[in-house]
């Protein structure tokens, strides 16, 4: 590719305005377009309202925004994947989009295969894969597996041999997609040094995620995009704040009344819904359901129990683990982090529950931090079709044998 | 996207060309052997049809002096099916690289080239088992794969054009599977594929049958495999115009509707 500006700019988004069409009664077959006398009503619905800025060669740059802010679609822009309606996007080096691992796996090939097939997806030329294909390997952890059909894989062995698929297309400019946590600790581990040496190689990165931590902890430079308007652009620690400002203010007038009580050493400063890995804000009966609670604390606090509670709208608590129940308790905790609850094939009925967070002392009587309707969330019709009740208890049904 | 890119992803094309191969035999020779058998079984029942209960009469061969339907009806039948089975899968390849197109940057085309390739080398094969055939029932020789080769590229053409325009527009109408599959059959039977021109009372079929598109395909092919005649110019003229015509047409189409898959599928 040319590059006639200055060699220093690795992308330039130039003036960009995506609209989607949402349609009413789309016509999907070519019997109800014809019905319809050949119209498709819809409505336009604008995702990115000119927006604009460069990325220097080297810059980590962070896209920060809530739910539905457009920062996905801007990333696909990026990536190609979507054509703006307006503006340009200008790619000046080799770039590798990461939006999801794994993308093109083909579930009956083998391993190896899947690794030729999916580093020509992300543009690898075929000499260029089979130089690299040890180090992929060896990377991914596989070892002699590397020959089994990828569908005799764990989800485990799945992603780290597509990461190392991504990792070592070896771009110049690289979109991820929150996708830095992935495998197990060791893995990440590595992951982690595979980001830093593509940072001190002077090679560029453009991460889009919903995690203000993420972008505080690895990005030199921070854009909050809001309603498809770039709301901030600027140093990650100042955009970071008034985002997370901005977002808690939201959520307490958000209509839902959470509040507060508890001495605050240690707080839950957000929660998070996750369904196979993705922040949701709503999710279907019979999903595996991660509770994420993300955590501060100050000073160090001794033996704190998490629990999470789930409650109808009318009060009823439907259960209420905690971290004590399983023994889980650490001596101290200081810092930041995050502790996960996951229900597998959570059966709640497709209503409205709302969540309630607690960091307490080992006693459980001394109560650090109480957060009342923390968040509410929509479960909606999935493995049942139960409406009444709160929960489905799984039953059978026999008779009228014939 | 354009052709650069296309051509710089070529090394994608191969890989999943040979992943549909693979996938489709499963790396076993009885695979390939099942392919045969859809064409094989074909031929038995409309041997039977033609012959046992409409009493028909092969067609004799006018240089090579054959007379056997069941050649007849394979040597007209094996680009037809090139052509129908490559559309009809193409159909839902778009659609069905969903999770690819949404996610990663590629030439969507590839999807839709990899298949016909895929039948490309299916019907090389096909065409080599007919060729050995024709040796033990009849006289062949084997310089007329040159003309068929030919034949073939030229109706490879016509068939990328046509599955890139259907595939597209699949994405938008799902219907146009279905609608496929009634055309793909009027195509056949309005082909010289289980009846011969010149048997047929009406001139007007007649014509039709060897100057449709598909009908021009199947009895170029009868002329080079069964006649053992060159045709003439002016049909390899007709096939030669008709894929570029519909070639130009489906990348048009293609290229125009491609930008709106990731958010239409």
């Amino acid at each position: 590719m040319s590059d006639h500006r200055s060699a220093g700019t690795a992308l330039t988004v130039d003036n960009v305005t995506k609209t989607f069409r949402i349609h009413h009664e789309r016509a999907s077959s070519l019997k109800q377009y014809i019905a319809a006398g050949g119209r498709n009503r819809y409505e336009e619905f604008v995702a990115l309202r000119n927006v604009s800025f460069s990325v220097d060669q080297g810059e980590a740059v962070g896209i920060i925004g809530h739910n539905g802010s457009g920062k996905s679609t801007l990333l696909k822009c990026m990536a190609k994947i979507y054509t703006p309606n307006e503006g340009r996007i200008d790619v000046h080096k080799k770039m590798a989009a990461l939006l999801e691992l794994g993308a093109g796996f083909h579930h009956e090939l083998s391993g190896r295969d899947n690794v030729f097939l999916n580093a020509s997806i992300l543009g690898m030329g075929r000499k260029e894969i089979a130089a690299r294909f040890d180090e992929i390997v060896e990377f991914s952890g596989l070892g002699d597996f590397i020959d089994s059909p990828v569908k005799t894989y764990s989800s485990g062995m799945y992603v780290r041999l597509a990461f190392a698929v991504a990792i070592n297309v070896d771009p110049e400019l690289l979109l991820i997609d929150e996708i830095l946590a992935v495998g197990d600790v060791a893995f990440q581990k590595k992951c982690m040094e595979k980001f830093v040496d593509f940072r001190t190689q002077g090679r560029t990165l453009v991460l889009v995620t919903h995690d203000p931590y993420t972008v505080r902890e690895f990005c030199d430079r921070a854009i909050w995009l809001d309603h498809g308007v770039v709301r901030r652009d600027g140093d990650p620690a100042d955009v970071v704040d008034e985002y997370t400002e901005t977002m808690l203010g939201a959520e307490t007038t958000d209509g839902a009344e959470s509040s507060r009580r508890g001495d605050g050493r240690i707080k839950v400063t957000r929660t998070e819904l996750l369904v196979g890995g993705v922040p949701v804000d709503r999710f279907r009966n019979g999903d595996d359901v991660t509770i994420r609670l993300h955590w501060e604390a100050e000073q160090p606090v001794a033996k704190p129990v998490f629990s999470v509670t789930i409650a109808s709208l009318a009060g009823a608590t439907l259960t209420a683990p905690s971290t004590r129940d399983v023994d889980m308790v650490p001596d101290s905790l200081v810092g930041s982090g995050h502790v996960d609850v996951r229900f597998d094939a959570i059966p709640l009925v497709a209503s409205q529950y709302v969540l309630h967070t607690e960091i307490t002392g080992w006693g459980r009587q001394h109560v650090y931090d109480h957060v009342q309707n923390a968040q509410t969330f929509d479960v909606i019709a999935g493995d049942t079709k139960e409406i009444y009740g709160l929960v489905t208890l799984h039953p059978t049904w026999s008779g009228f044998d014939e | 996207m354009s052709l650069r890119s296309a051509v710089a992803h070529r090394n994608l094309l191969y890989l999943l060309t040979l992943k549909e191969l693979r996938t489709r035999y499963r790396g076993s020779i009885l695979g390939w052997a099942w392919s045969l058998l859809n064409p094989i079984s074909q031929m038995i029942i409309f041997s039977i049809i033609f012959l046992k209960v409409f009493g028909g009469v092969p067609p004799r061969g006018s240089a090579s002096g054959v007379e056997n339907f069941p050649l007849y009806f394979l040597s007209g039948l094996l680009p037809f099916q090139f052509f129908a089975i490559s559309v009809g899968a193409s159909i839902g390849s778009v659609q069905g690289g969903a999770s690819l197109i949404k996610k990663v940057a590629f030439p969507h085309e590839h999807l839709v080239l990899s298949i016909v390739f895929t039948q490309f080398v299916t019907v090389c094969i096909e065409l080599l088992v007919l060729s050995v055939t024709f040796l033990i029932f009849g006289s062949f020789m084997f310089q007329w794969l040159i003309p068929m080769a030919a034949l073939l590229i030229l109706i490879a053409i016509f068939t990328t054009g046509v599955s890139l325009a259907l595939s597209a527009a699949n994405v938008f109408f799902h219907d146009i599977n279905y609608l496929w599959g009634i055309v793909a059959q009027l195509l056949f039977y309005a082909s010289p594929i289980i009846f011969v021109i010149g048997q047929v009372p009406s001139p007007f079929v007649n014509k039709w049958a060897a100057w449709t598109p598909t009908g021009a395909f199947v009895t170029a092919s009868h002329e080079i495999l069964y006649d053992n005649v060159f045709p003439s110019l002016a049909r390899w003229g007709y096939i030669a115009v008709c894929g570029i015509v519909a070639f130009a047409f489906g990348a048009w189409i293609f290229n125009r509707l491609s930008p709106r898959f990731a958010e239409e599928i």
